[in-house]
């Protein structure tokens, strides 16, 4: 059934609700200084997908922010020889060029090279490369062949990414930064293609979504790391037979609940940010029209908070903003 | 910040507050010095084991520590250890652990050094001279056992469950599949929605029939009494419909086909949605795999996806029903019958 009306969208009230996130967060979020450049991102893309950007903040605090992220670039140590022939240890490792989290991991001024603790990071890397473009960039300052390297060190013998040339996470999230971070380079050199897409197939479920990683159950997030890491790489979809698209349409489309929003899982609650991981995974597949947009967004409506931000269930507190963007995507597309 | 509670205080209240914060962030900032500066020296002192821990307290995502302590361990612990004292160190290593993904059950680094301590435990004790398994069997043990505490606490977390495969797939005895099949059992007993369990389930399954450890077919008949008891007890549970179709898989097995199209009309009335969709995917599973050429299972096919597409309930299952309808392949389902679902639809949607 068609509401009559929805509930206005407030924008502003988001758009507060991200700006106060970009000045400062209480010391209760302090385990979340790790990720501290892909929170900025969330809170960045919010303000721009919703076109309040430029209205909410001014030119020297974006420069200042343009200025914060590019201090965040590291790059391999440059080997010092202290006399001919010899050349001194280099703790750091060579692993190329890419964004940290933060200085989080340093006790001194943060300096352009790192030093074995204090590595790039590829979910920052490619937090990093748009938050950049969100704050218009020229990217004159982006180290793109240092970059290439750093992709390649991430890449694991079965054709996944690690978060960090020592290790870390590995699966289709951290896959899916690599072929993002490839498409915006527009250079595929970074990275053994046809591996990688061999490891996005070894995801699917049977359910027809794609796990985190191997055998797992089919999860809304890393399906749409998996469909958009395709489209990225193949434009077409190509590894998808017909009868694997319906079958993934199918699992997308049964997981959106009857109160409209949308579950991350088979038989789990509905939870305001797979409105844009399945709801975006469904576009990728030319699959839109089967979402019952109506009521997906009057159960985003319901999670706003009214003091700002999206919660993921209506009446809890959104926290901070990690889908906050994502969420406003669907709602505005 | 909205949800933290604003207190008054006065200014000199809030001059001690700042302070003892400094006298907090200076230790921390002394304490990582101290740390790194005896990690690049490549001192693997009790000294510096101590306050490895003492700074992964405070920070455990700092995986460079964590290597060094690793580093300590092997370099300047083990090698003054008798093989009994080197697994009550990676024993409390584990306790360490546990008590720190209490605090923080997503930090990647703490799974790690957990595996490497599991993957290091020694040989022994010594049975007849003979060094046996028993201290990593016990360590790979309790492992199991945690990760049936984190499925209690929470039994679709599937960060858990994807460990609990880790450390089945590791064990240096592996536990036969038989166990893991009865484990998903009571998972499934005490929650038939728990599609986590369902998930370990099949694959375990899989394991065991590839294996040939059981009859495919036995089997996939026991399993079919098994979620038809879910799909009575809640007809509109979404675990049992998945698992269902997965056991059906692409049709091959004509009896246990029919056998369930059977089944599923009986449960037509309690739940027409479901059933009518799955119906209308069996019986073309049943007309493409069996009897491609009968005319009355075609009729049957197609008065059943005309029935199909006259379930406009709830939306979302509307849109799986055009999911069904229109991936029929085009030989079975003519223009007239396309033109129908589409006028009845109310939109157009293209199944190209």
């Amino acid at each position: 059934m068609l509401p009559t009306s929805l509930p206005l969208l407030s924008k502003g009230g988001h758009a507060t609700h991200c700006k106060r996130c970009l000045s400062g967060l209480p010391s209760s979020q302090v385990d979340i200084d790790p990720a501290k450049l892909a929170l900025s991102f969330y809170c960045l893309g919010s303000l721009d997908v919703s076109g309040e950007l430029e209205k909410k903040t001014r030119d020297w605090e974006r420069e200042q922010w343009r200025e914060w992220i590019w201090s965040q670039q590291t790059r391999e140590p440059v080997l010092k020889s202290k006399c001919v022939g010899e050349l001194s240890q280099s703790p750091g490792g060579h692993y190329g060029t890419g964004f940290r989290a933060s200085s989080y991991m340093t006790t001194k001024h943060s300096t352009e090279e790192y030093s074995g603790h204090d590595n790039p990071q590829i979910i920052m890397t490619y937090t990093a490369l748009l938050s950049l473009s969100i704050l218009r960039d020229d990217f004159s300052r982006l180290d793109r062949k240092g970059l290439l390297k750093f992709l390649r060190s991430c890449q694991n013998i079965d054709g996944s990414f690690s978060s960090e040339p020592l290790g870390g996470d590995s699966d289709l999230r951290t896959t899916f930064c690599a072929f993002a971070i490839s498409t915006m380079l527009d250079d595929w050199s970074g990275m053994d293609v046809a591996n990688a897409l061999q490891f996005i197939c070894s995801c699917r479920s049977y359910e027809g979504g794609y796990g985190q990683s191997p055998f797992g159950e089919a999860l809304g997030g890393t399906t749409y790391c998996a469909l958009a890491a395709l489209q990225l790489a193949t434009k077409q979809l190509d590894p998808l037979s017909l009868q694997d698209r319906q079958k993934t349409i199918r699992w997308l489309v049964q997981n959106q609940a009857s109160n409209g929003g949308f579950s991350g899982r088979t038989n789990k609650d509905a939870d305001a940010c797979y409105c844009f991981w399945c709801g975006a995974s469904l576009h990728v597949l030319n699959a839109g029209d089967l979402i019952d947009k109506a009521a997906m967004t009057s159960f985003i409506a319901s999670c706003q908070f009214k003091y700002g931000g999206i919660a993921k269930i209506p009446g809890e507190h959104p926290g901070t903003p990690f889908s906050n963007p994502l969420t406003l995507q669907q709602t505005l597309s | 910040m909205h949800h933290v509670k604003r207190n008054r205080q006065t200014p000199e209240a809030l001059a001690e507050k700042k302070q003892r914060e400094k006298s907090k962030i200076d230790e921390f900032l002394t304490l990582t010095d101290d740390v790194l500066s005896r990690k690049k020296k490549q001192e693997w002192s009790n000294d510096a084991f101590e306050l490895t821990q003492r700074l992964l307290q405070i920070n455990p995502e700092s995986y460079t520590v964590w290597n060094y302590r690793r580093n300590i361990l092997l370099n300047g612990i083990f090698p003054q250890s008798t093989p009994e004292q080197i697994n009550s160190l990676l024993s409390n290593e584990l306790s360490m652990t546990t008590t720190a993904l209490k605090a923080n059950p997503k930090v990647y680094w703490i799974w790690n050094h957990r595996r490497w301590c599991l993957e290091n435990v020694p040989d022994g004790p010594e049975r007849n001279e003979v060094p046996s398994m028993e201290w990593r069997q016990a360590n790979w043990d309790k492992e199991l056992f945690v990760t049936e505490r984190m499925l209690d606490a929470d039994a679709r977390n599937f960060l858990a469950w994807n460990y609990r495969r880790y450390v089945l797939a590791n064990m240096p005895t592996r536990r036969p599949e038989a166990s893991e099949l009865a484990y998903t059992s009571r998972k499934i007993g005490a929650n038939f929605s728990n599609f986590s369990a369902w998930h370990q389930r099949s694959k375990t399954l899989a394991r065991l029939w590839e294996s040939g450890q059981l009859d495919p077919i036995q089997s996939r008949d026991d399993e079919f009494e098994l979620v038809s008891n879910a799909l009575y007890t809640d007809p509109d549970d979404q675990s049992a419909w998945i698992y269902h179709r997965w056991l059906i898989g692409s049709g091959e097995n004509k009896t246990q086909l029919e056998r369930e199209i059977q089944l599923i009309f009986e449960l037509l009335q309690e739940q027409p949605d479901r059933c009518m969709e799955s119906l209308v995917h069996y019986k073309r599973l049943l007309l493409q795999n069996h009897s491609p050429d009968s005319q009355t299972l075609k009729q049957e096919y197609q008065d059943l996806s005309l029935r199909l597409s006259a379930v406009f309930t709830v939306l979302p299952y509307c849109a799986m029903v055009r999911v069904a309808v229109c991936s029929n392949t085009p030989v079975l389902v003519d223009n007239a019958l396309d033109t129908c679902i589409i006028n009845k639809a109310g939109t157009v949607w293209s199944h190209n």
